[in-house]
């Protein structure tokens, strides 16, 4: 699991999601990447109802397909002091979210998708999807993963470099802000952080009044 | 009513004393004493001490004199316990003066104890005699109840010892390692291993436990102490009868085998090499049964696969033996040996193996354990989960495995993949490590150093070869790193060129030698550098020419002196012959003729002149060269 960065690309005004995805393509074509299959993580929201007492708390569950076997869920209850506590778990944590349904309830309408082609060149992978929340386009994701490293603060600048090669000035010369916290920059890098990221970005999405 | 009697009253007088008569005449008196109260003064009137008549005057006398002292001294003593204390307190007061009298006689200053001669005693003989022997008899018969059961004690130990053990003992013994179920009359005993192991091999491997009555002194019972030395002398009580298949020895023998020995050969069964196994214990018995059932496992699996994989060169799987191809005339032969009794006790033994390579026996074994620890498969967490996937894939959903890892998960080899792979590796180090041998005692002019790397794998080993020139090694060193797969070689050279090679000796000789070559005249060019000449041409790869060996390579190059006057051209073949030939600017013997006019065309310089190499002194190559190059240097001064 190398370090991964996930961007959002912002939509230009005359065009639409799948232009900009076709053009991302194309640009990451021209550096000699070679497709190699298609991506999903989509995460489900469940909140507590009241028989649980005290504030509603609310646990994502999110599947990455790059981890067949995992499935990831965190907890936000933010009853004081706010805290999320993630957890990585083998397939059958669904079946016990199933379970649970009379406490957890799942709000279907809040499912969001982020669905794409993966493209490797050498030692990265891209992934560039497009978010849609119950079959409504939201934006897209640009996932980059620099696969022989796993601390972020030595691969930052390569990274960026990189990114910047075929993302143009959307990347920022500051690492993202999930990077900038904890110290993260020299943590060693886990596929759990690869899913708060998402989960960061799809409760953007999440706040933007439909698209 | 009579007229003589006369009745009369008695009263007892109500006389109470009078306390005081007041002024007024009225009388108080005093309050009259209870019965007990008079009772009490009555009884303190009474002496008991004496009790006569005639001291009834003294008595009274006395009892006056009583009642005179009882008014003056203390209250009238109404605690009955006040006697008690009275005599406690006249005991402590006696004690205390004994005490004090004791500890001034310890002192020995002032007072001093001495012992009172006391009459002896009257001695009554014949008393003391029977008491004497009647308290001797009592010791008496307490020692020898001791001794009499030491003595038992060390009897039976000693019976143990020498003689046949127990029956149960021993079998607690051997269930402490094998599984024994009571069947009707008959004891059976378990030797397979499939379900503690997670071994397939579903082999049932039963023994018989009896015990033995006949014979006792053949049968041998397994040592107390784990100490080799110790000599066995126990004989068992227990008598572990083996399967008929099970018995005898076994064993895995691997070994290679080259084309040209035929490849089916007969065996032969010479009576007179048949030995008898000597009788040993039961446990060791039981773990060569054991040993058999796991090696002919082995074999099944092998055999199994043998004949599943696909290969260039198919494997054949004859008898005992399972036969597979390393390199094309070289092959890889494994077979079960099982020394087997005969009816008669005695055993035949197999045909002499060539060469048994018991690495790979070990890493066959080895292997075997491995695929029985994958297949068992361990319970899941939580207990709801499937029970089929292995304890890594299990895994994958908590460490969130990639799908890298999920396809190295699925690609597994086979046992005898393996064992094929490592044997290829053996031979192919085995020939890397005579042709590196051989050259190196071959060549001494270039020394040739290897050195292999102790960090190496069973598929993978490290050669550093350094060529260099004795006593100029700090002028130029040619190192080839050279990398030892199982089919194929990679070398790579000085320069970073990697060449791969495969499994033919022959190329990696043709590799060095080039190398050899090429370390000469490197060697060469980077000594005419530091003595100021310079190379102005070089080649490397001159080919051989119309001679008959094809190894090696032939290169050259030229030098041109300090000054310019003087070039050196030298050859370097594959057999380390140098020929060296000199040539002088401006030429000696120019002649002007027909086509050549000029004077100055004597500076082109004139055909090379060979050097007579033998007849130079120096050590090897580059001092000869330096030798030549300083006296071609120093010519121009002249």
């Amino acid at each position: 699991m190398g370090v991964t960065i996930l961007l959002s690309y912002p939509v230009p005004e005359n065009k639409t999601g799948p232009q900009t995805v076709d053009l991302l393509i194309k640009r990451i074509g021209a550096l000699g990447a070679v497709q190699s299959g298609q991506f999903l993580v989509d995460c489900e929201t469940f909140s507590s109802g009241p028989t649980m007492g005290g504030p509603p708390r609310t646990v994502h569950v999110l599947h990455n397909s790059e981890q067949p076997a995992a499935v990831f869920a965190l907890l936000e209850s933010p009853g004081p002091p706010p805290k999320t506590v993630p957890l990585v778990a083998d397939g059958l944590f669904d079946l016990l979210m199933l379970k649970m349904s009379s406490i957890y309830a799942s709000k279907k309408q809040t499912r969001m998708e982020a669905r794409g082609t993966r493209f490797e060149i050498a030692d990265f992978l891209v992934k560039i999807g497009t978010v849609t929340m119950s079959s409504n386009f939201k934006g897209v994701l640009v996932e980059v993963e620099y696969r022989p490293c796993f601390i972020a603060g030595n691969c930052w600048e390569l990274m960026r470099e990189f990114m910047q090669s075929f993302l143009g000035s959307v990347v920022q010369n500051t690492p993202p802000p999930y990077f900038q916290v904890h110290n993260r920059l020299n943590d060693v890098y886990q596929p759990l952080d690869t899913i708060q990221q998402y989960l960061d970005h799809f409760a953007s999405y999440r706040k933007v009044a439909g698209l | 009513m009579s007229a003589n009697s006369t009745s009369i009253a008695m009263e007892a007088p109500v006389e109470m004393q009078i306390q005081e008569i007041a002024f007024d005449g009225q009388e108080t008196y005093a309050p009259s004493l209870s019965m007990s109260e008079n009772l009490t003064k009555l009884a303190q009137k009474i002496d008991f001490a004496k009790c006569g008549p005639e001291e009834v005057n003294k008595e009274i006398t006395e009892i006056n004199r009583n009642e005179d002292e009882a008014e003056q001294s203390t209250a009238p003593p109404i605690w009955p316990w006040d006697s008690v204390r009275n005599k406690l307190r006249n005991a402590l007061t006696e004690v205390s003066v004994l005490a004090d009298l004791l500890t001034i006689a310890k002192g020995k200053k002032y007072v001093v104890l001495d012992p009172v001669p006391h009459d002896p005693p009257e001695l009554k003989p014949m008393v003391m005699v029977y008491a004497r022997k009647k308290s001797f008899a009592g010791a008496a018969s307490v020692l020898l109840s001791g001794a009499e059961r030491l003595k038992n004690s060390l009897a039976e130990a000693q019976k143990n010892r020498t003689t046949t053990a127990d029956f149960h003992i021993e079998l607690l013994r051997l269930r402490q390692n094998f599984r024994l179920k009571k069947v009707n009359n008959t004891i059976i005993g378990d030797l397979s291993y499939f379900r503690s192991s997670g071994s397939k091999h579903i082999h049932s491997g039963t023994f018989e436990v009896t015990k033995s009555e006949e014979e006792p002194d053949k049968l041998l019972s397994p040592p107390c102490s784990p100490n080799p030395n110790s000599a066995n002398k126990l004989t068992s009580a227990l008598r572990v009868t083996v399967p008929g298949e099970l018995q005898g020895i076994a064993s895995i023998k691997v070994y290679f085998q080259k084309d040209q020995d035929s490849l089916y050969s007969s065996n032969l069964n010479t009576p007179d090499t048949a030995f008898s196994i000597p009788e040993i214990d039961w446990q060791r018995k039981l773990e060569v049964a054991q040993n058999v059932l796991f090696c002919k496992e082995m074999f099944n699996q092998l055999a199994k696969e043998a004949v599943q994989l696909q290969s260039p060169i198919p494997h054949v799987v004859v008898g005992n033996q399972i036969i597979a191809s390393i390199f094309p005339g070289v092959q890889l032969v494994i077979c079960l040996s099982h020394m087997e009794m005969s009816t008669d006790g005695k055993a035949s033994l197999p045909p002499p193996i060539p060469r048994h390579d018991q690495v790979l026996e070990h890493t066959l074994h080895q292997l075997l354990r491995e695929l029985h620890e994958k297949k068992n498969y361990p319970l899941p967490h939580p207990a709801s989960a499937p029970l089929g996937p292995s304890r890594k894939r299990s895994c994958a959903g908590p460490y969130a495995m990639d799908r890298e890892e999920f396809v190295e998960m699925t690609e597994s080899q086979t046992m005898l993949e393996q064992v094929i792979q490592q044997a290829q590796h053996t031979q192919l180090r085995d020939r890397t490590l005579c042709i590196l041998d051989k050259l190196a005692t071959q060549y001494k002019d270039p020394l040739i150093s290897v050195h292999w790397l102790w960090l190496n794998s069973p598929t993978y080993a490290c050669i550093k070869v350094t060529i260099f020139a004795q006593g100029y090694d700090e002028i130029y060193r040619n190192l080839v790193i050279i990398h030892v797969y199982d089919t194929y070689l990679k070398c790579i050279s000085r320069d970073g060129k990697v060449v791969h090679l495969s499994y033919e000796s022959m190329e990696l000789k043709n590799y060095i030698l080039c190398q050899i070559c090429r370390h000469q005249i490197m060697a060469v060019q980077y000594l005419a550098k530091s003595m100021g000449w310079q190379c102005v041409a070089n080649s490397f790869n001159l080919g051989s020419g119309t001679l008959i060996e094809t190894f090696g390579n032939a290169s050259s190059c030229i030098l041109v002196s300090p000054v310019g006057d003087r070039l050196i051209s030298i050859h370097c073949d594959q057999n380390s012959r140098v020929q060296v030939s000199v040539a002088q600017t401006p030429r000696k013997d120019f002649f002007p003729g027909q086509l050549v006019k000029e004077r100055k065309w004597e500076n082109l310089g004139n055909s090379f002149k060979e050097v007579q190499w033998e007849k130079m002194i120096g050590k090897n190559f580059l001092s000869k060269m330096e030798l030549l190059m300083t006296s071609l240097t120093s010519s121009w001064m002249q």
